[in-house]
């Protein structure tokens, strides 16, 4: 079987409405991949910096895959998170990436988006208030079927750093 | 043991840069999968303690040798580089000034790496008290947590500064064991040009990548 290894960071954020940020992530795969080792989850530290505008999280991701087929290459999907002083969350941004198809290191940046708010109600309680509209299902994310009933803003970036170890695909006849 | 490979690593924790701070010294250790095995070099060390320079680069410079090899059957688990950086307060203590942490790279050849450093913050008003009125910060019990994928959600930081690490990377037998590590001859990345300088200040690796 081949063999897929993913190695890197999340490495931070910047352009956010605050500074004080923090990210979850989870790497979805198709049914033909099985994780063998590694987490395919998490949640970053909050990092509100001093010196630059990046938040940074340094956060690693190693993750090795079985593949059987290559229907269903794996995505890693984001969601940025602000936590203000009365320790709320709210959500900042979504996104998602697909994992770079070709073995070795790539920089990646992932630009995110969040719904808007709809009405200047929710305009003034979002700015006043925080919190406003976020998704329900996430899994929105990751597909295009049901993109276009949202109304979104856009986001500011996040930096994650892949690396890609492909075991046995020339093997199977597979190029990449 | 035919079916391992060899990752070799040489370089230097080479300075670190702290606005706010002096007399700095730092800690390091390399972290690593089950599958991995050191076959010669340390996997930690402590460099001397240093006085920033007296100029604009303001630079605490170590100079701080890394020189391990470890071999593995499975990538799982890279090497990656924690490094602690801790300094003196006013009262003679050691306090942590940043914790910061990189993968070894999976490229060949040279890489400078410009670790971001962040400090644990207290979670409350009360607790930033008592750490002003003791003297004793928040730091990680162990350090290692930053090289776990998990344990550090609970965790509010500050990053303050930037510690400056180069790495020589080579490998042995990666190839003859099926692994790819490197693109193909034919495949292209094309990454936009905005995208790079945005990001120039992550990694000054990318400073020499040829645009075209």
């Amino acid at each position: 079987m081949a063999e897929v290894h993913i190695i890197g960071q999340i490495i931070g954020g910047r352009s956010f409405p605050s500074k004080s940020i923090f990210c979850r992530w989870g790497i979805w795969a198709g049914s033909g991949w099985k994780l063998i080792e590694g987490l395919k989850e998490g949640q970053t530290q909050v990092d509100s910096p001093v010196l630059d505008d990046i938040s940074f999280w340094c956060h690693p991701i190693d993750v090795h895959f079985a593949v059987k087929s290559l229907q269903g290459w794996p995505k890693l999907h984001l969601q940025v998170y602000h936590l203000d002083e009365f320790g709320r969350i709210e959500i900042f941004g979504y996104g998602f990436i697909h994992i770079p198809s070709s073995p070795g290191v790539h920089e990646i940046s992932c630009l995110t988006w969040r719904p808007a708010a709809a009405s200047l109600l929710q305009k003034l309680r979002r700015f006043f208030l925080g919190g406003g509209p976020y998704l329900r299902n996430p899994d929105l994310v990751l597909s295009s079927a049901e993109r276009y009933r949202l109304r979104t803003e856009s986001m500011g970036e996040v930096y994650v750093e892949l690396g890609v170890i492909l075991r046995n695909f020339q093997t199977f006849g597979v190029e990449v | 043991m035919e079916e391992s490979f060899v990752v070799s690593i040489t370089g230097q924790i080479e300075s670190c840069e702290f606005s706010r701070h002096d007399e700095l010294y730092c800690k390091y250790c390399f972290m690593f999968g089950s599958d991995w095995v050191v076959t010669s070099g340390l996997e930690e060390g402590i460099s001397q303690v240093s006085r920033k320079t007296n100029d604009e680069r303001s630079l605490v410079i170590w100079n701080l040798p890394l020189d391990i090899s470890l071999k593995s059957t499975n990538p799982y688990g890279w090497p990656r580089l924690v490094v602690c950086v801790y300094g003196l307060d006013a009262f003679g203590n050691d306090v942590v000034r940043g914790y910061g942490m990189c993968h070894v790279p999976l490229r060949l050849g040279s890489h400078f790496r410009r670790l971001p450093m962040f400090v644990p913050v207290s979670a409350s008003q009360l607790q930033k008290f008592t750490a002003w009125l003791t003297g004793r910060r928040p730091e990680y019990i162990d350090p290692r947590i930053l090289g776990l994928g998990e344990g550090r959600e609970t965790t509010r930081v500050s990053s303050e500064g930037y510690t400056n690490v180069s790495f020589n990377v080579m490998r042995k037998n990666m190839s003859q064991l099926g692994y790819q590590v490197g693109p193909s001859t034919e495949a292209r990345t094309v990454v936009p040009m905005e995208r790079i300088t945005s990001m120039g200040v992550l990694n000054g690796e990318m400073a020499n990548m040829s645009l075209h």
